[in-house]
């Protein structure tokens, strides 16, 4: 978990709550065990949480490889 | 309840050194992403001696070579349908569209991946929050739902916001006028043009906008937007504030918007684009209160990067103090101006179809007009064609002469010859309005 923004500037609580919930849903989308219901709507989640960690400048990544 | 102004208070607010770092460290990323992941951007950066690495601070931007509308239509062709601009597989993709097709040409296809197609609407949301909308809002999207990408970011948007959105689709202008008026809604999004005619159906079914509770008129789709003289009629007829918005099929989304401070211009979000102005002709960057063309270079859409993309879109960039909202995202005074390419050559004098409605739309007797260009015997002849409001076929005579007069003094005394039309015989628009028709001959050698 970084302490930093890919600015360099120190993330809040907010912030870290926030990229732990991203990361989170990267490591669910990535299993193969999740059925449909799970697999599809974790990806439809993280493509939404994408938009508020790149608004917030706490990463700039791509997600295709992962389905999003 | 009580909200921020801003969408998203860290970077809208973000002083400018750090604001272009961020976007140093994307377009690192991004070039990076497009270059090993897309053959077509590898070859153009090889052939230009391009190298991710050689980005060390944002004036290396210039090292990338432009990108033209015209290399990805032949890139289409040679591969199709989307050419050698894809960096992942298409079976990534969720959504697929297309560039509306004027002129005949090859249409731009595009694909967007699952988190892709959120941005397209998160760009909106910067725009939409900061015009004012809000969950509370009743938004109603006159648009009609195809292939062309208009409005459909804008619709997903506002769901995103949590307003009540209401797709207007395939109806009749009649129809759509009714259910602005009994659901209450409060936001009306549309091009500029169809505004107009959604007041005139509204008129001839003796319905007075001003009395329903639409406050807000969201305008995309053309550049008339921000056209003082259509945006003041507009927000008289609609007794609303009127907000301009611009986008393109290339980015899937729009890039800049009018806040509601209105300044005379619009937001570039320019923390997820680099918006550059440069001569058309010699490709150097010009300054603020130059008018150039725009280069874009966007951050979202991987699917397919977007790296210094040349727009042909006339703009005037001014500093983002130019408005007292607290952004710090740059102004493009007057939206977009026009296109470098829709200029028209009459006699020796350039003509521009933004240059000739921002005069015909200061008369607010006009319904309709139509911009004909043909050759006589001897020279080619440019004609405004004009349809009159109803009641208003009086005021002919002298807005006739005063309108020739004003569109000769704007075009070097260029002789303009205005035409009155019978109601209803010029066409009506929904989306992309086309009021020019150039009917001279096509010279065979």
């Amino acid at each position: 978990m970084t302490d930093t923004d890919i600015l360099g500037i120190a993330v809040t609580p907010m912030e870290q709550e926030t990229l732990r919930a991203y990361d989170m849903l990267k490591q669910l989308a990535a299993r193969d065990d999740l059925p449909p219901c799970a697999a599809r709507n974790v990806r439809k989640a993280l493509a939404a949480m994408w938009q508020a960690t790149n608004d917030l400048n706490l990463q700039f990544e791509q997600l295709y490889d992962l389905g999003v | 309840m009580a909200y921020s102004e801003f969408w998203n208070p860290k970077n809208e607010t973000l002083p400018r050194e750090q604001l272009q770092a961020l976007q140093l460290a994307k377009l690192q990323r991004m070039t990076h992403w497009a270059y090993t992941r897309s053959p077509f951007h590898q070859r153009r950066f090889d052939a230009a001696g391009f190298h991710p690495e050689q980005l060390k601070s944002l004036d290396d931007l210039r090292r990338i070579p432009f990108m033209t509308r015209e290399g990805w239509m032949e890139s289409q062709v040679e591969q199709p349908l989307f050419g050698a601009l894809l960096t992942t597989q298409q079976e990534h993709a969720i959504r697929y569209h297309l560039t509306s097709g004027t002129s005949g040409r090859v249409p731009i296809r595009v694909l967007d991946g699952m988190k892709d197609w959120e941005w397209i609407a998160e760009m909106w949301s910067y725009g939409f929050w900061a015009f004012g909308v809000r969950p509370e809002d009743v938004v109603y999207f006159a648009f009609g739902y195809g292939s062309f990408i208009g409005f459909w970011g804008a619709h997903y948007c506002c769901e995103k916001l949590g307003a009540l959105v209401i797709p207007g689709g395939a109806q009749t202008t009649e129809a759509r006028v009714k259910q602005i008026v009994e659901l209450g809604v409060t936001t009306v999004c549309s091009t500029p043009t169809y505004a107009l005619r959604l007041w005139q159906q509204a008129q001839e079914m003796g319905i007075d906008l001003r009395k329903s509770a639409v406050n807000k008129v969201i305008l995309s789709g053309e550049p008339s937007g921000s056209i003082p003289a259509v945006k003041r009629q507009l927000e008289e007829a609609w007794g609303a504030r009127v907000g301009d918005t611009a986008g393109m099929t290339e980015l899937g989304t729009i890039m800049i918007f009018e806040c509601s401070h209105q300044p005379g211009g619009t937001h570039i979000i320019e923390d997820h684009f680099i918006e550059e102005v440069i001569n058309p002709e010699t490709g150097e960057p010009v300054g603020y209160g130059e008018l150039g063309e725009r280069v874009v270079t966007s951050f979202g859409r991987g699917f397919i990067p977007v790296m210094r993309y040349r727009t042909k879109d006339m703009v005037l960039k001014v500093p983002y103090s130019t408005c007292d909202c607290g952004r710090t995202g740059d102004i493009y005074q007057g939206g977009i101006r026009g296109r470098w390419d829709d200029m028209k050559l009459i006699r020796g004098t350039n003509v521009y179809p933004r240059a000739v409605e921002s005069i015909v739309r200061e008369h607010d007797a006009i319904d309709e007009f139509q911009i004909y260009i043909w050759h006589s015997d001897v020279r080619d002849e440019i004609t405004v064609k004009v349809e009159m409001k109803p009641g208003r076929e009086g005021e002919w005579p002298a807005l006739s002469e005063a309108l020739a007069h004003e569109l000769a003094a704007a075009h070097e005394n260029l002789r303009f010859i205005i035409e009155l039309m019978p109601p209803g015989t010029l066409p009506r628009f929904e989306l992309k309005a086309k009021r020019l028709v150039d009917d001279r001959p096509i010279a065979v050698y």
